[in-house]
């Protein structure tokens, strides 16, 4: 008697309840979705300026061109690498031409060109300047500082 | 006398045989039976998951400040009969703390960035000041774009619409 018991429950099939499990997996994957935003090419990585108490608001922008002024570190010795979204490094006197030729096309059009700066936040102003003749050399009016955006925003 | 009846109808198992399987079990055992194979499922779950949880990096979202340039080459980026507020911030150090702030025509000289927007309110309050004053930012060549950010958002918190980059500072 007892050795038949010892039989049938060695033939019980083992079973592993994968419901609990599938439910959180898909309750993870939903979370990073809705909270994943997956980061553009045009904003190259670097260190923004995080005012305190900013006043940096999200806004979306047409006809607008993202300069990049980075801080790179180079075997030389710290570096800036200018770039216009997420095109290769270039000097100053290329992205004054990419930008007469972006406002060209947006007058063109009867719209005014936005430009958006990202600078990290470590450069000297001297630099950020630089950029910053760029854009009034080419009579552009509309320009945007990027910083972070304060907390609970 | 039922029952003894039915059991009478049940087919008696010949001693030392398996017992007979009847049509209905015969054709379910024939049948393939209907099952939903998780395997698949759970394997692309599971890619998506490790992919989400490698590449995610949480980051604080970045917003604009508003600025204009002026219209003119050459020209100063706000209307100068109206005597601007000039704002000159300096570096006087490497630690994010060591900067110095003063105002023209003014002897405040403020200590932090929060500090210069209040003062900045206050100023507005006197008579010939308002929130279309122009502020004009002076920052030294080797100070940080940092200080000078946040020079730019002390002149928005203080609620002055009229904010330039003046010349060149030591």
């Amino acid at each position: 008697m007892v050795v038949s018991r010892v039989t049938s429950w060695k033939r019980r099939p083992v079973g592993f309840n994968m419901t609990p499990m599938i439910d959180v997996v898909f309750l993870l994957i939903i979370f990073f979705m809705v909270v994943s935003k997956f980061a553009s090419a045009e904003h190259v990585p670097m260190e923004l300026p995080q005012p305190e108490h900013s006043q940096a608001r999200q806004v979306k922008l047409r006809d607008r061109v993202i300069i990049n002024c980075q801080a790179a570190e180079t075997p030389a010795g710290p570096q800036v690498l200018y770039r216009v979204g997420p095109n290769p490094p270039e000097t100053l006197e290329q992205i004054s031409s990419r930008l007469a030729r972006a406002q060209a096309a947006a007058r063109a059009e009867g719209r005014e060109l936005i430009v958006v700066l990202r600078a990290d936040r470590r450069l000297p102003f001297a630099e950020v300047r630089a950029a910053l003749e760029v854009v009034r050399e080419n009579e552009i009016q509309q320009l945007r500082l990027v910083a972070l955006v304060g907390e609970g925003e | 006398m039922g029952q003894a009846h039915s059991e009478s109808l049940k087919p008696t198992p010949t001693p030392g045989t398996a017992p007979r399987r009847t049509a209905r079990s015969l054709r379910q055992a024939s049948e393939p039976r209907m099952s939903l194979n998780l395997a698949p499922m759970i394997d692309v779950t599971f890619l998506l998951l490790i992919f989400f949880l490698l590449t995610t990096t949480f980051q604080r979202a970045e917003g604009v400040l508003g600025a204009n340039l002026p219209q003119d080459r050459g020209r100063p980026a706000v209307a100068l009969p109206i005597s601007p507020i000039v704002i000159r911030v300096e570096s006087t150090g490497p630690a994010p703390s060591d900067f110095a702030l003063a105002i023209d025509d003014f002897a405040a000289r403020p200590a932090s960035f929060s500090e210069l927007s209040g003062f900045l309110v206050d100023i507005r309050q006197n008579e010939g000041f308002d929130e279309d004053t122009p502020v004009v930012i002076v920052a030294g060549v080797d100070t940080p774009w940092e200080f000078v950010v946040e020079c730019w958002n002390a002149a928005v918190r203080a609620g002055c619409r009229r904010i330039a980059f003046g010349g060149e500072g030591r």
